[in-house]
């Protein structure tokens, strides 16, 4: 049996696992929680910051992408709320599924003809670079980064939308949009605003996974189950549920490998077929 | 380059000849959307490069209809039906996946049309699925891996955890480097097997592989796996205690800048590399430098050679569908990758397996070559070939 | 409640003469895009009646169109069944895997009930890729076509397979009319508009909703014998997500409950698919930007939007548009 280092270093994997999954779930959630909009493309976004990070950083070093990329994809977002995602809204589920499937295949194509079909990749900084020793072991000084900015970015978030009036007004608009409304809410700039954010968030999941992964263009197409079935254990639309389902799916998929190979594969499906056969709308949904 | 420019290229070969020149039909089929479209891209660089090269060697004219395969097997096997009933192609060149070869491997076999594999290495596609209209000039899975196998036992390295994605050709890969390392006194320590297509985070992988107590560990991954599998193993460290050795995909020219200094003294096989000391390497070097701006890839030479190895068997006088699969069995020649020979007894091709090393070079990652092992013939793995005709 | 229209007869007319002139008319490749969007259209319409009748938008039925094709395949290659056998066989297995999987997510709605099949689906789709008996990633090959020699008709000629491909098509359109007219489809369409209502009417909700994903599992294993005699040959990639996103967009491009639209839109697909792909190999993006462009029109797909040009012009002689209800249900699926 390994030593409990390895179980410590497997931890950690899968608690970096979570926070990148976090980063990206977070935004979809939000959205689909306040203004019931399944954005399928949201793992495109994440694709798209990664190759936007990924050039950044070939001319003004990992710092630029890191920056650049969320502006980018929020500037994106931008675009995409106000020629298609706006006039979506009252269109039903069926029709935004056919678009963000749209959008998918188009923001494909797109990177493959703006950045090639090989893989990109981004060279870390000298900070970040290397491992730091921790609980005993060595571990890459970039994975604990990913740990400490996701944890950073949870903290901020619950600040955001536990203590401040925007948060209060998201919080109304996840519960009735409504209602939200009546009381004087600009729900339309609300919804706006937290487009933008998620967006912001999904460039920078995409400029934090650059240097871990390799940029490729099917990465947003990878990316997309795992974070549906992040935000679909945890429930939608909230803070609460993103981080949980984070947690389980970046345990299970972790810990899945180690000791159950044969069944790494299929175990977060079980999962998530279970979750939904006991709890049919996730652990910690926004609304009852 | 499209399907005008290969035309309008042929038609200018075909110019240049006299006239009464046969006419031979070329399906290219390879992925150029999908994961594997990079190597489709340099694959086709390469055919045409080849065409361009050697074309003047046969008084035939080629004319190419490419058609994308998009690495997917039930696509890519309408389109062969396409390509031989309609198209009425007298040959077939490409194919990148095995999973491609082993859907399109009856329709070829039972309509007789000749098929140049110019990538795709699954074993039995020269063994028991073998056909003698099916001829490989690219590589077997076996054939890479297994002098990887000796090689390293004869370097004092006795424990090796193995690594693959869990698919096939990883299986075959991993499978005869296994066979023959513990052939040669080896012992493998530990295997893991990892999701095809679905691994983005090794991490877990490699704790284990570190937890295994082996002096090295063996891998096969291609693609952007293999970035980011080389990019991981390097940030945890691993490679001063633990050499990273592997099957030559794994640090391709094609992809190895994405992987910078963490693909830094990874030793590894393949057969080919862009730093081979040739004339006819230099020559191709130079040539596919000019035409696009890279260094050629293994893929690349694939085409190369696919495309040589066709107008060599035209160039016999072969224009028709039987005669140019016989044509083709009987094919060899120096190229870029030493001296090359088809296996009568399997139609696969027999070539020397480079050892590299991975090294920072002037302008990026680049190989030095660290062994050569001689040229043999893969076991017949259950082939049983028609014999040629001529 | 499934009606027919004049415009909807008229469709399905029009249609059914193209593909019987293309069937007579085509060459060997014209025949090859016949038979795809014949046997994409048999599984469109079985994703439609769940969907577009029952609000049970399925992220599955590529996978159930991969069991139907992989049972048949392992029936007839490696277990020596006869075809006819086969074909029954794998019909009713892929019929009883829909009928679990719908028992099971009944209670979910929404994007949970699409995450649900989703899970099912790709849990088939990981077992098949790594079980070396369905060949695993190489998948599987020499699968036999059903052999109607007895009758003078033999499949393996591809204009007669294309026929038969139409006249499956045909079968499984009147068995789903049949199904949505029962009492079971009616209780199913009550369902997708107030499910509340209709259990306090003491119907048992779970089984309608389970009974009507199996038959149209049913459906989707024909479809799915039938790719796989078509192709001679199957791989696990029929299986994954991609599949069930595609017949979803397919629908969706079509017309979500109208069972014409979901035909003509598999037709617009595979069409589309075919021309763009020989020209250029950004082939998504053209589509991509296609799908985009159907959306923002604001109608119900390609026959959703003509069916609403074709009452428009009839509203004169009505109070409304009368198949406007199927729109504003989707709202709520």
């Amino acid at each position: 049996m390994p030593d409990p280092g390895f179980w410590t270093l497997q931890a950690l994997n899968a608690l970096q696992l979570s926070m990148l999954l976090f980063l990206l779930s977070i935004g979809l959630t939000v959205i689909f929680g306040l203004m019931h909009f399944v954005n399928l493309a949201h793992g495109s976004l994440y694709a798209v910051g990664a190759y936007v990070a990924a050039s950044a950083a070939a001319v003004g070093g990992y710092w630029a992408g890191f920056f650049l990329a969320p502006v980018a994809v929020a500037g994106l977002g931008i675009l995409l709320y106000s020629g298609l995602i706006r006039r979506m809204r009252r269109s039903g589920p069926m029709a935004q599924v056919l678009v963000t499937f749209g959008l998918i295949f188009a923001l494909l194509d797109l990177s493959r003809l703006i950045w090639g079909d090989l893989a990109l990749s981004i060279e870390l900084p000298a900070l970040l670079a290397g491992r730091t020793a921790l609980l005993g072991i060595e571990y890459p000084t970039y994975r604990l980064f990913i740990i400490g900015l996701g944890l950073a970015i949870i903290a901020a978030l619950a600040f955001v939308l536990g203590r401040t009036q925007i948060g209060a007004m998201i919080r109304a608009g996840v519960d009735n949009d409504a209602m939200a409304a009546c009381l004087g809410i600009n729900v339309e700039r609300l919804f706006f605003i937290v487009f933008c954010v998620g967006c912001a968030l999904a460039g920078l999941a995409g400029a934090v996974a650059a240097p871990l992964l390799s940029v490729t263009p099917d990465m947003g197409l990878q990316i997309l189950i795992p974070t549906l079935i992040v935000i679909v254990i945890g429930g939608l639309g909230s803070l609460k549920g993103a981080v949980a389902g984070s947690l389980i799916y970046g345990f299970v998929q972790t810990f899945g490998a180690v000791l159950a190979p044969q069944l790494a594969s299929v175990l977060i499906y079980a999962l998530l077929a279970a979750v939904l056969v006991i709890k049919p709308v996730g652990l910690f949904p926004a609304k009852g | 380059m499209n399907r005008k420019t290969l035309a309008a290229l042929g038609l200018a070969i075909g110019l240049a000849m006299p006239a009464a020149a046969e006419e031979i039909t070329v399906g290219l089929m390879l992925p150029f959307s999908g994961v594997y479209a990079a190597l489709g891209n340099d694959i086709e660089a390469g055919f045409a490069l080849g065409l361009e090269t050697f074309g003047d060697r046969t008084d035939a004219t080629f004319t190419i209809i490419r058609e994308d395969t998009e690495a997917s097997p039930p696509v890519a096997l309408g389109k062969a039906r396409k390509l031989i009933m309609q198209d009425r192609a007298d040959v077939l060149t490409g194919i990148v996946s095995s999973a491609v070869l082993g859907a399109v491997r009856d329709i070829v076999h039972s309509s007789g049309v000749p098929l140049i594999v110019a990538n795709a290495g699954n074993d039995e596609a020269t063994g028991e699925a073998c056909s003698p209209f099916i001829t490989r000039m690219s590589f077997s899975n076996g054939q890479v891996n297994r002098p990887m196998g000796r090689w390293m036992a004869e370097q004092g390295i006795g424990k090796v955890f193995t690594l693959a994605p869990d698919y096939a050709a990883g299986r075959q890969m991993i499978g005869a480097f296994a066979d023959s390392f513990t052939e040669a006194g080896g012992e493998i320590v530990g295997q893991a097997f990892t999701p095809f297509g679905k691994t983005q985070d090794f991490g877990p992988y490699l704790a284990e592989a570190r937890a295994s107590g082996a002096d090295a560990v063996y891998v096969f991954y291609a693609g952007g796996e293999a970035v980011s599998f080389v990019r991981q193993y390097d940030s945890f460290g691993m490679k001063d205690a633990l050499p990273l050795y592997g099957s030559g995909f794994l640090t391709s020219a094609l992809y190895v800048d994405a992987q910078g200094e963490a693909a830094q003294d990874v030793v590894t096989a393949l057969h080919y590399v862009p730093t081979i000391d040739n004339p006819e390497n230099d020559a191709f070097v130079a040539a596919f430098r000019e035409k696009t701006g890279r260094v050629p890839s293994e893929y690349a030479v694939h085409g190369y050679d696919a495309a040589r190895a066709l107008v060599e068997a035209s160039a016999t006088g072969a224009a028709d569908r039987a005669a140019l699969a016989d044509a083709l069995r009987q094919v060899s020649f120096e190229g870029p990758r030493g001296a090359l020979s088809i296996d009568p007894a399997t139609n696969n091709i027999v070539q020397p397996i480079y050892v590299y090393r991975t090294i920072a070079g002037e302008t990026g990652m680049t190989q030095e070559v660290l062994a050569q092992t001689p040229a043999e013939a893969d076991p017949v793995n259950g082939c049983d070939m028609a014999p040629l005709i001529n | 409640m499934f009606r027919h229209t004049p415009l909807r007869y008229g469709t399905l007319a029009l249609l059914a003469a193209l593909a019987l002139f293309k069937a007579v008319t085509a060459d060997y490749f014209g025949l090859e895009i016949l038979t795809e969007i014949l046997i994409l259209a048999i599984l469109v319409i079985a994703l439609d009646m769940v969907a577009g009748f029952g609000g049970m938008v399925s992220l599955c039925h590529g996978a159930l169109m991969g069991v139907g094709a992989f049972a048949y395949a392992l029936l007839t290659v490696k277990a020596g069944l006869t075809p006819p056998l086969a074909l029954a066989a794998a019909i009713g297995i892929t019929g009883g895997a829909a009928w679990i999987i719908g028992a099971i997510c009944a209670r979910s709605h929404g994007i949970y009930f699409i995450m649900a099949t989703l899970a099912f689906g790709q849990m088939a789709y990981s077992y098949v890729f790594q079980t070396p008996t369905f060949g695993g990633d190489d998948g599987l090959g020499g699968i036999a076509r059903l052999d109607l020699t007895a009758f003078g008709i033999d499949l393996n000629d591809s204009r007669t397979f294309a026929l038969f491909c139409l006249a499956a098509l045909a079968a499984s359109y009147c068995a789903i009319v049949g199904i949505l007219r029962s009492g079971l489809g009616r209780s199913l369409t009550g369902i997708m508009h107030n499910e509340q209502r209709m259990r306090a009417l003491g119907l048992t909700v779970w089984r309608v909703k389970a009974d009507v994903f199996g038959l149209s599992g049913m459906i989707a294993g024909l479809a799915g014998a039938l790719a796989a005699q078509h192709m001679m040959f199957i791989s696990p990639g029929l299986l994954s997500w991609k599949v069930s996103g595609e017949a979803l967009v397919v629908v969706i491009l079509g017309g979500l409950g109208t069972l014409v639209g979901p035909i003509v839109g598999a037709a617009a697909f595979v069409l589309l698919k075919h021309e763009v792909s020989a020209l250029t190999s950004y082939w998504h993006l053209v589509v991509g930007v296609i799908l985009i462009a159907v959306v923002m029109s604001r109608a119900n797909g390609i026959f959703g939007w003509i069916e609403t040009r074709w009452t428009a012009r009839k509203a004169t002689r009505r109070t409304g548009p009368a198949d406007a209800p199927l729109k504003e249900a989707r709202t709520d699926a």
